[in-house]
């Protein structure tokens, strides 16, 4: 029976795989036959796919049942799967490969270190190579998200991928999300696609597993109705930005309630699609689901009134589900007064002088800081361009500079800024006197510490951080800082100029 | 340049660093005669940071610390040598029961309550946290996540030391068998040090407590393959030894981690969260949205979070004030200037709680140790005749307190009083030692009266402005401060007079424990039996009101007064008219009255400074706190330089008011040019404008040689100061750094 020369692996394996893995059948298939000693075994084999693609599931379940497979003198499979993620150095991975190898072969005398490249190839030939096998004996070593090991030196994979030159029983699996064309420098590498789901395989995949059928319908109608749900989820969100089937199935679990509440009220039946989809509409449009946010258990109220807010106003622009600004500006406005609360007055000033240092040139520190001239004149701040001009835009464009990035200042100049203007934005607490005390000192070190200024230029781990030469860079945004600016009573708008 | 800087007297100055400025006397034989006159010892500004402001004759002797044999430590002897031991000793012993045995304790213990809350908090979400991740168990993705807190603990992160070491404690506690590791930025600055750091610490806080075999196993797995010590694979290993799998990790200062690094760590542990239980607990500053904002999004996604605010730093401020500024125990008062400018500083400055601790001992350092009259806080027993010695007396006499004393005697015609304080050393004595219990009389009265102004809570603003208030101007109802304590009263309604009663009584009766105060009802028959004597009158006026149908009301009452608008021939009248008030009305009004009559003569104080003998319980000098907490060095550099006379105290520059003299040593003439330049100064220019003024021609007269050695030494001093550095613009130019 076993006498051909190409024999592929128990059907039964193959069909129970690809029932839990619904719509990968061909990818499974390819895999073992690409695996199977029996088959046509390949020295190196390239997975490849996005996220959430099952690579890495489906490779660990195959393996399992091949190893497990015990048919009569039948090939043996022994394997090893290393996860690169977990590895920090390239010596770490080398270490867990042979520690990997070694629990996976039982081997007696394990190896103390492995610490370059050549030595693992010692230790593996050791191991595979000198010590006798069976004649199907083969060994598949799986290194998975290999193209996101850290420290990675450029000719790692490409030795990896010699390995199975020397050794022959050795199949090496690289699980990466994107090969870069023959990035493993060898002539030829088989390769299996996981391409993402399409839509009728996400709605297949999810009715695979209903949820419990509703009080008020049958069966049947549940299972309908969810199916014809998942169809709508797909095309509201998974299409642009839930597109991973974890992503997907999270998004569909979490509508769900909110879907059939109208057939629990009694107010809709089962059957009315199109009216249920209707009804819900607002929470297909809920971008929470895509984006959750950290803070997940006690979440806060005035927060989620904001959201809301943020949430109609899209509603009412066409209910584009990309990501808009306006929802972002809205929560930076709740965390700027956070913070305006946190800080204390020097360091809110401070933060101001830097945020001012930033974005006004040097050359207009005379017109807006001097008091020299009591009748300051002070440009107001905002843009203004193509005033009168009949709509005609002049050649240069100009940017608003606070849409642009921060620019470096030197800490000299935004002590100088804030000397300038404490006098004037904080009549009371001047009484501290002096723009150089220590205090000033530690509220610097402290806004650095909490990255809202930021070091910037060479030297930047060794440099004395008070060194007033030094440049600092501001780093909170124009909401915020409009934030803090009300909150002791000054519109920063009045001291930018373009 | 380099010469003349590494010249080896210039590392002298280590000798000599307790004092206040150190002068550099090279021994060049070309020294002009102001620095080589004989060095007048800084005695100002050392004597005026431990001097009293209003004791002229307590100027310790700064220089001469004498490691005495009797144990009493670096407490030197006051009155120029001439204070016994007996008495340094028993300020020493003093200040160490005030501080030590009363108040440090106290302080502890209010700030380790503060934060119970929130340790109960985090406490039971990391516990609920993993039941309800599985319980979600829609998929292996959801129960995967890692639970995390965030811990909002504002801009001031060392202050949270205490914060997180209690956290280590509650999570780590014997039941849970939680490893707790606390990371700070600064210890882990990238991931192998990092991991390193959480492995350490996770085994070792497990081995301390069992025996010394099991640590061989940290580092050398099952299967005797020693782990890197980066690898969590070895604490995996350590942890199945011990069937627990919980691991927390907390991240002190979240935001002072590189976002790359705290991104690789969570990634990290969630892909071994299947095996070792990871736990995060993040310190944040600012906001949590912030901090989301450096996470990548993926990241960001694994985290099942909780946020948890710590008490405000203003409520611990404001308890840690009741016990240990204002409670009875506190041993020396702080002034009101002083307490002032303390709290403004808490506001306005990135000063956490621990600043104000630390400031609240310096100052009862610098009055034991400094003030000789401090033993006069010594407890009744210890306080004798013999102790107080004639310097005592006299600096007693000195004493602003003891003049207004005296004068006021002499002014309600007690001669004879007034003359034998004056004359009469034992009757001096004698009244010195009854001022003792005078002190707590008075600081009882005045918390008890603060303490019922502030539950009567017709006075608006926090217990701090009020303390403050009431020791600069007392206590007093009828005066303007406190006007408006009246006017809320009589305001209000007849239920809120009688829930206001109850609550006055309920004070009296149980005191305030956050202020150490007892319950004074035994003292205060008379106000008590009057308080519930208007209030059984207000209950019986309402019950009366209530039968006749009309509300009760006082003359004081809004409703009081009514406007009516009457149309006579086309015209509209508007008339004030006085509602009728019943008798009922009348007899309300009265009681209202008879509270307000009996609150202000109970609720009085007179202010601090008016006592006899006030200095040497009150601690009221700022400059001593300023100088140590909060320095100025950018600005003594600058004052030193541009008016050198006033350190030097030569003879030569005296006529000097802050201008340029040639008679100034090099680097102040060099400043006073330097702060007339642009921001490039020629070097050039500079050397001519300087040998101007003391080259051959000027009344210097130095050669060209002695004239540019001082001029580059100069220089070299102003670059090492950080007023110029070497400009990259042009050659010969230096560019300017300060610009303040």
């Amino acid at each position: 029976m076993n006498n051909s020369l190409f024999q592929l692996p128990n059907e039964l394996v193959l069909t129970t795989l690809a029932q839990i893995f619904p719509c990968r059948d061909s990818q499974i298939r390819a895999l073992a036959t690409l695996l199977y000693p029996t088959a046509a075994p390949c020295q190196n084999l390239v997975l490849y796919g996005t996220e959430a693609t099952g690579k890495t599931a489906i490779t660990t379940a195959l393996l399992e049942a091949l190893e497990n497979e015990r048919a009569e003198d039948g090939p043996t499979i022994k394997s090893a799967i290393v996860n690169s993620i977990e590895c920090i150095t390239a010596r770490h991975l080398f270490e867990s490969i042979v520690s990997k190898v070694v629990h996976a072969l039982r081997w007696e005398s394990p190896p103390s270190r492995c610490e370059t490249i050549s030595q693992l190839m010692v230790e593996l030939s050791k191991m595979l190579k000198y010590t006798p096998r069976p004649d199907n004996f083969h060994f598949v070593l799986v290194l998975d998200g290999i193209d996101r090991q850290r420290d990675m030196p450029a000719t790692l994979l490409p030795a990896l991928a010699r390995l199975s030159e020397t050794i022959l029983c050795l199949t090496t699996v690289f699980i990466v999300t994107s090969p870069p064309a023959n990035f493993l420098r060898t002539p030829f590498v088989a390769q299996i696609q996981f391409p993402n789901y399409t839509k009728p395989e996400f709605v297949a995949i999810l009715a695979t597993k209903t949820p419990p059928k509703l009080p008020t319908t049958t069966e049947e109608e549940t299972v309908d109705l969810w199916t014809r749900f998942a169809g709508a989820v797909h095309d509201a969100l998974a299409r642009s930005a839930a597109r991973t089937l974890p992503a997907f199935r999270h998004a569909c679990t979490a509508l769900w309630p909110r879907f059939t509440a109208p057939i629990l009220a009694g107010t809709h039946g089962p059957r009315e699609f199109s009216k249920l989809l209707v009804a819900a509409r607002v929470h297909f449009q809920d971008e929470r689901l895509l984006d959750p946010g950290i803070v997940a258990a006690n979440t806060m109220i005035p927060h989620n009134s904001k959201l809301t807010n943020g949430n109609a106003e899209m509603v009412k622009n066409g209910g584009s589900l990309v990501k808009q600004p306006g929802t972002r500006d809205h929560q930076a406005v709740g965390t700027a007064s956070d913070l305006a609360v946190l800080l204390p007055t020097t360091a809110r000033l401070l933060l101001l002088a830097a945020y001012l240092a930033s974005h006004n040139t040097t050359r207009h520190d005379l017109t807006l800081f001097s008091t020299h001239h009591h009748g300051r004149k002070r440009r107001r701040g905002g843009l203004s361009l193509g005033v009168g001009r009949g709509g005609r835009r002049s050649k240069h464009r100009k940017i608003a500079r606070k849409l642009l990035g921060a620019h470096a200042f030197v800490l000299e100049r935004m002590l100088a800024i804030f000397a300038a203007v404490r006098r004037e934005w904080d009549a009371k607490g001047a009484a501290g006197g002096d723009a150089m005390d220590s205090d000033v000192g530690m509220a610097i070190a402290t806004l650095a510490s909490l990255r809202l200024l930021v070091r910037v230029g060479a030297g930047v781990a060794g440099a004395d951080p008070m060194d007033r030469g030094g440049k600092w860079r501001v780093n909170i945004g124009w909401e915020m800082v409009r934030g803090l600016g009300r909150s002791i009573g000054v519109e920063v708008e009045e001291w930018l100029i373009e | 340049m380099a010469e003349v800087e590494e010249d080896p007297n210039a590392f002298a100055f280590q000798e000599d660093d307790h004092r206040g400025a150190y002068i550099f006397t090279a021994s060049h034989p070309a020294e002009n005669q102001a620095a080589s006159a004989p060095q007048p010892s800084k005695r100002r500004r050392v004597s005026g940071k431990k001097r009293k402001s209003n004791m002229p004759d307590a100027t310790p002797v700064g220089e001469e610390l004498s490691d005495s044999d009797n144990g009493s430590g670096l407490f030197v002897s006051l009155f120029s040598g001439s204070e016994s031991k007996e008495a340094i000793e028993l300020r020493r012993r003093t200040f160490e029961k005030g501080w030590g045995d009363l108040l440090e304790g106290r302080i502890q213990r209010v700030l380790r309550e503060a934060n119970q809350n929130t340790l109960d908090e985090v406490g039971s979400f990391m516990w609920d946290a993993e039941a309800k991740l599985t319980a979600d168990g829609e998929g292996a993705s959801i129960s995967k996540k890692i639970p995390a807190g965030f811990i909002i603990t504002g801009p001031n992160i060392a202050s949270q030391d205490l914060l997180f070491e209690q956290l280590a404690e509650t999570l780590s506690d014997a039941k849970r068998a939680a490893r707790v590791v606390r990371l700070r930025s600064a210890g882990a600055p990238n991931l192998k040090a990092a991991l390193k750091k959480i492995i350490n610490d996770a085994t070792a806080s497990l081995s301390e407590r069992s025996e010394d075999d099991d640590i061989a196993e940290v580092s050398v797995g099952e299967d005797g393959r020693k782990h890197l010590n980066y690898d969590l694979e070895g604490l995996y290993a350590f942890l199945k030894a011990r069937e627990s799998r919980r691991v927390i990790i907390a991240f002190e200062d979240s935001e002072a981690f590189d976002s790359g690094l705290l991104t690789d760590l969570i990634v990290l542990f969630h892909s071994w969260q299947g095996r070792i239980q990871f736990s995060l607990l993040f310190g944040i500053a600012t906001s949590v949205d912030l901090f989301q904002a450096r996470l990548l999004k993926s990241t960001a996604q694994v985290l099942y979070g909780a946020q948890f605010d710590v008490v405000q730093a203003d409520s611990v401020l404001e308890s840690v004030f009741r016990s240990a500024v204002a409670g009875s125990q506190a041993l020396l008062r702080l002034g009101p200037s002083l307490l002032q400018n303390l709290l403004e500083r808490q506001k306005d400055q990135v000063a956490g709680i621990h600043v104000f601790i630390s400031s609240l001992k310096y100052a009862y350092m610098c009055h034991f140790y400094a003030n000789p009259l401090s033993v006069l806080l010594a407890d009744d027993g210890l306080l004798d005749r013999k102790l107080l010695q004639p310097e005592h007396i006299e600096a007693i006499r000195s004493l602003g307190s003891f003049r207004e004393h005296v004068e006021a005697s002499v002014e309600a015609r007690q001669l004879n009083h007034a003359q034998s304080l004056l004359d009469d050393d034992e009757y001096l004595i004698s009244q010195i030692l009854q001022q003792r219990q005078k002190r707590l009389d008075y600081l009882t009265e005045l918390l008890r009266s603060l303490h019922l102004l502030t539950t009567t809570g017709l006075r608006p603003g926090s217990f701090t402005d009020l303390y403050v208030s009431a020791l600069v101007n007392g206590v007093d109802l009828l005066s303007e401060d406190f006007s408006n304590v009246f006017d809320s009263a009589r305001k209000l309604g007849p239920g809120e007079i009688i829930s206001l009663i109850t609550s006055l009584l309920n004070a009296i009766q149980a005191g305030s424990p956050d202020l150490d105060l007892q319950g004074w009802e035994s003292d205060a028959d008379e106000l008590v039996t009057a308080l519930s004597g208007i209030q059984d009158k207000v209950e019986t006026l309402v019950t009366r009101a209530k039968q006749s149908g009309q509300p009760l009301k006082s003359k004081y009452s809004a409703q009081g007064k009514i406007l009516r608008t009457t149309v006579v021939a086309q015209k509209v009248q508007l008339s004030h008219d006085s509602a009728t008030l019943t008798d009922e009305d009348k007899a309300f009004t009265k009681a209202i009255d008879d509270l307000t009559e009996l609150l202000s003569t109970n609720i009085y104080c007179p202010p601090a400074n008016s006592l006899f003998l006030h200095e040497a319980w009150l601690y009221n000098s700022k400059s001593p706190y300023r100088d140590v907490f909060v320095p100025r060095p950018g600005t003594t550099f600058e004052r030193a330089l541009s008016r050198p006379h006033d350190y030097l105290n030569c003879s030569c520059c005296a006529k000097v008011d802050g201008t340029l003299a040639a008679t100034m040593p090099t680097a102040s003439i060099l400043y006073h040019m330097y702060l007339e330049t642009g921001s490039l100064v020629n070097v050039s220019d500079l050397w001519s404008a300087y040998y101007a003024l003391v080259g051959d021609e000027s009344d210097m007269g130095l050669d060209e040689r002695s004239a540019l050695f001082r001029f580059y030494r100069a220089l070299a001093e102003l670059r090492l100061m950080g007023f110029v550095k070497q400009s990259k613009k042009k050659a010969d130019h230096v560019a300017k750094l300060k610009w303040l």
